[in-house]
């Protein structure tokens, strides 16, 4: 890794662990190796939407080129959202691509990303399960989005009736990671998520 | 009466120069030419540590004039006496010029002079000629980029000295690098170095830009004679600075000797971060930006290199350079000299320029040879209207490998069809059709990719647009293309243009 890269992270990384957002635990970031090539960061579910109360881990990688390229950034939990992609985490944010400035630096990449759980932009290229459910089916789509918080980001909600249809699939031998995203994309209608999981 | 006045001036002047160099051993001499404005070259060794005084010493004599009588000009300042000549930027065969004021005069009252001490003859000249200043480089603070408001505030000597203006030049031959610069000045009329400006170029725009600062010329001849007032004639009257620079790394090669300035890269006088790697480095590079950002001479060598690579250059949309601007989206931030770009190595800076090139050739409605160690930039003679004419879809790559091929489909010239339905991997877009849809099975075996197969990795593929070859380390399948002027948004795995079907069946792959 070129000397610039590592050199700009480790003070990005400094603004981060000194920042007021690290302070009220909104955002964190640790280092993976010494080389500064790769890290991990962490961000708070915002308060008011289905992610409060969840803790979402990301994958930072830092390219040789950094700050003139944007990092690779990635969603190590799982998340329902649909600027996010359920299966690998992958993000479309525009300014992790062709909207990134040498000036952007880790902690306003993840204050965006933060920023991006509050307010989806399912207009612009998205998760196109997720981004159907979240525009024609809102209130589904928050309960789905709750429920994913509660199992991987360690969110509050308790589910019952959801985790009641997943017990249902995985008695069948489903695995129960495959149970819930197939209930979450047929809106938990356990009968059409049954016949896709089996067809 | 006048042949005896010679004489003895003479026999003076030779006891001077003996007791001159008898005194005074030249350590570190400095090989330098004196051009009076009477068409004389002289050379002149001198020392360093040497005052303008002594200079006008050692070449009174070989013009036959008395030190006194001359004023010696360099970088459009007349230089005072007490100027050290290793004050003043010159280098090894350098030029002065050297103007004689006024002559004649004091010669009745320099005879009477007793001949015993050079001493006394020092003090008694000192106040003859006391005109001139510090020479420019001295006198200069750095430049802004801008037209500044007259500041008042007067600066201490110390800041003087720290804000002393540096210039970088790309000296294209023989040093072929960035190399400190020179700033020197001549008669914007008859390229006469021995002019003295009327004031200090106070921002760049008055380096730059023609007329911005006026001289008085030393050559007689560069003034028409003052006839009649016509008010064109008065016009006529004023003359104007020519700046330009000069490498200082190497020994001046004449009057011709010229480098282009790198008027972005400046001392960090104000001991700015850089943006990229947080150093506060010596030498900096100011984006001709609003905010100013800075980058350190490597990180700005990154930042190229970075988007040469994605072959992310811009079009400057009112100039037309081919350039890059402020790293952090300023806008209004374009590099404009594109000398700058020398700062990246020397097999780079050929890259950009052929880059460059290619397009330039590309807006123009041309297209690039499609054979893999071609690339010829090719303009059609005539434009792809006549869909059934066969000629003007024949293109021969003419001063390049020679491969003759079909415009529409880039492949050997064929006289049928081309063997997709869509071809699109020309790089002027199909008057036909207007769009740009490339049938999968046909872009993958394009030749293009073929020919990259070699060189690429395979994490690489053509943009469909415009074939710019472009990286895709996981993400989304969602492709912007990063050339300059394209910004066509295409699927990874369909290698067309990015559609929702793309986005439902196969957005993260
Ligand atoms: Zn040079
Ligand atoms: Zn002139
Ligand atoms: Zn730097
Ligand atoms: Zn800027
Ligand atoms: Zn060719
Ligand atoms: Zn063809
Ligand atoms: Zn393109
Ligand atoms: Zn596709």
């Amino acid at each position: 890794m070129a000397n610039i890269a590592a050199q700009r992270i480790q003070r990005e990384f400094k603004e981060v662990i000194k920042s007021e957002e690290v302070a009220k635990c909104a955002i964190k970031v640790e280092l993976v190796n010494d080389s500064f090539t790769e890290l991990k960061g962490e961000i708070a579910g915002p308060p008011d939407t289905p992610y409060e109360g969840g803790n979402f881990v990301l994958e930072i990688k830092v390219p040789e080129t950094y700050p003139f390229n944007p990092p690779k950034v990635r969603f190590i939990t799982k998340i329902w959202h649909p600027n996010i992609s359920s299966v690998t985490g992958a993000i479309c944010l525009d300014i992790l691509k062709d909207q990134w400035a040498a000036a952007m630096t880790l902690r306003t990449v993840l204050l965006s990303l933060q920023a991006l759980l509050s307010a989806a932009e399912p207009d612009d290229p998205q998760d196109a399960v997720v981004a159907k459910q979240y525009k024609e089916q809102p209130d589904m789509f928050r309960q789905t989005a709750k429920h994913w918080t509660s199992v991987y980001a360690g969110g509050p909600a308790k589910m019952p009736e959801l985790d009641d249809k997943i017990r249902r699939l995985t008695d069948m031998g489903v695995e129960e990671h495959n149970a819930r995203v197939a209930l979450s994309s047929y809106n938990w209608d356990l009968e059409r998520a049954t016949e896709q999981l089996f067809s | 009466m006048n042949f005896f006045f010679d004489v003895v001036l003479n026999a003076f002047i030779r006891m001077l120069q003996l007791f001159w160099f008898g005194k005074r051993r030249i350590s570190n001499s400095l090989s330098i030419y004196v051009k009076t404005n009477e068409g004389n070259t002289l050379c002149v060794d001198l020392d360093p540590k040497w005052d303008i005084k002594n200079v006008k010493e050692v070449v009174a004599p070989r013009l036959g004039i008395l030190p006194e009588d001359l004023k010696v000009i360099l970088a459009g300042k007349e230089l005072h006496n007490s100027t050290i000549i290793e004050e003043c930027d010159l280098g090894q065969q350098s030029i002065l010029h050297v103007v004689r004021t006024q002559p004649g005069r004091n010669r009745t009252r320099k005879l009477n002079l007793p001949q015993d001490t050079i001493e006394e003859l020092a003090s008694e000249n000192s106040d003859v000629n006391e005109s001139g200043s510090k020479p420019m480089n001295e006198t200069l603070t750095d430049l802004p980029l801008e037209e500044a408001e007259e500041s008042v505030t007067t600066i201490s000597e110390q800041e003087q000295e720290e804000n002393r203006a540096h210039f970088y030049v790309y000296c294209s031959a023989p040093c072929k690098s960035v190399q400190p610069g020179k700033l020197r000045v001549r008669c914007e009329r008859c390229s006469s170095g021995a002019v003295t400006v009327d004031r200090d170029p106070q921002c760049w725009p008055d380096v730059l830009l023609p007329q911005r600062i006026t001289v008085h010329c030393e050559n007689d001849f560069c003034l028409p004679p003052l006839s009649v007032t016509h008010t064109e004639e008065i016009e006529s009257q004023i003359l104007y600075a020519k700046f330009y620079f000069k490498c200082a790394n190497h020994t001046s090669l004449g009057e011709t000797d010229e480098s282009v300035p790198l008027y972005l890269i400046k001392p960090n006088l104000r001991k700015v971060p850089c943006l990229a790697c947080t150093d506060i480095r010596d030498t900096v590079l100011v984006f001709p930006c609003e905010a100013g950002h800075v980058t350190c001479l490597d990180c700005f060598c990154d930042y190229c290199t970075a988007r040469l690579h994605d072959r992310h250059f811009e079009f400057d949309t009112v100039h037309g350079y081919y350039t890059l601007p402020c790293p952090t989206g300023c806008p209004d931030s374009y590099i404009l000299e594109v000398h700058h770009f020398h700062l990246l190595n020397a097999h780079q800076y050929e890259q950009y320029q052929r880059f460059g090139t290619e397009e330039y050739v590309l807006k123009a409605g041309g297209l690039l040879c499609p054979q893999p160690d071609c690339g010829m930039g090719i303009i059609p003679q005539s434009p792809d209207t006549d869909t059934t004419d066969e000629e003007c879809r024949k293109i021969q790559c003419i001063g390049g490998c020679g491969y003759v091929f079909c415009r529409r489909c880039l492949q050997g010239f064929h006289v049928d069809d081309c063997e997709t339905q869509h071809p699109v991997l020309s790089s002027s877009q199909n008057p036909a059709t207007g769009t740009y849809a490339v049938d999968p099975l046909k872009a993958k075996d394009a030749k293009w990719d073929e020919a990259s197969k070699k060189t690429i990795k395979v994490s690489t593929k053509p943009c469909p647009k415009c074939r710019t070859p472009t990286e895709r380390d996981g993400g989304c399948m969602h492709i912007v293309c990063t050339r300059a002027g394209c910004g066509f948004q295409w699927c990874w795995v369909c290698q067309t243009q990015w559609t929702r079907d793309c986005m439902g069946n196969h957005w993260f792959g």
